[in-house]
């Protein structure tokens, strides 16, 4: 059982923080509906391909990176909660994170399949959104929820 | 597969935790072993059978099944 690509465990913590974070901002901005108006700056766009034909590359424009705060925060504090070392770690928490990851793809793609198949038009580019995540967040929550199941059972 | 895990633990007055300690495992996966969710490997088998001092088959058997 090889981990060394695993971070160390010290950052857990900070990945929670990050991906709880995230996760109330991603829920603020799809209740509110996102207001470009928040923390406009200018950024580095590399590739840009307009609806009417201008194509750019390496240009700065001036964007409001609330949204892009929220899914950075997300990803990279999903993946410090899923793949920092555990205060042990042994075969079995490794067989835990495996089967969490495995779960979560299964889980993602299915819902996916069926969303393709049977929805449509704007509501599927919503779905396409959330799909961005759900993998990373169906693998933290199953990896939290196994961990929980085998930490509570006493003797 | 059977085990006798939870027989020699306390033959010998161990908790679950106090095995999982000597061994360098975490407790859940002495609870895991024990509620037959988790099947060891070798290695892990071994020194949980040295820990005892006993041969690996008096802990771990086959089943029928297996």
């Amino acid at each position: 059982m090889e981990t060394n690509y695993l971070l160390p465990n010290k950052f857990k913590k900070l990945g929670w923080v990050l991906f709880g974070l995230g996760l109330l901002g991603g829920v603020y901005i799809y209740a509110t509906g996102l207001t470009d108006e928040f923390l406009k700056v200018k950024v580095l766009s590399i590739y840009d391909n307009q609806i009417f034909g201008k194509r750019s590359f390496f240009k700065i424009v001036e964007n409001g990176i609330f949204d892009e705060l929220v899914s950075v925060f997300i990803i990279v504090g999903g993946f410090l909660v899923g793949f920092t070392k555990e205060k042990i770690e042994d075969e079995f928490i490794y067989k835990l994170r495996k089967d969490s990851l495995v779960w979560a793809l299964i889980v993602n793609y299915s819902i996916l399949l069926v969303a393709i198949l049977f929805v449509y038009d704007m509501t599927f580019l919503h779905i396409l959104f959330f799909n961005m995540f759900t993998t990373l967040v169906f693998f933290v929550i199953r990896f939290s929820v196994l961990k929980y199941k085998y930490l509570s059972h006493e003797e | 597969m059977k085990n006798r895990l939870k027989v020699q633990r306390a033959i010998h007055e161990l908790t679950q935790a106090d095995l999982a300690e000597k061994i360098g495992v975490t407790r859940q996966s002495i609870n895991a072993i024990e509620k037959g969710k988790y099947v060891p490997s070798t290695v892990l088998a071994l020194k949980i059978a040295r820990l005892f001092n006993e041969p690996v088959e008096n802990i771990f058997t086959l089943e029928d099944n297996d």
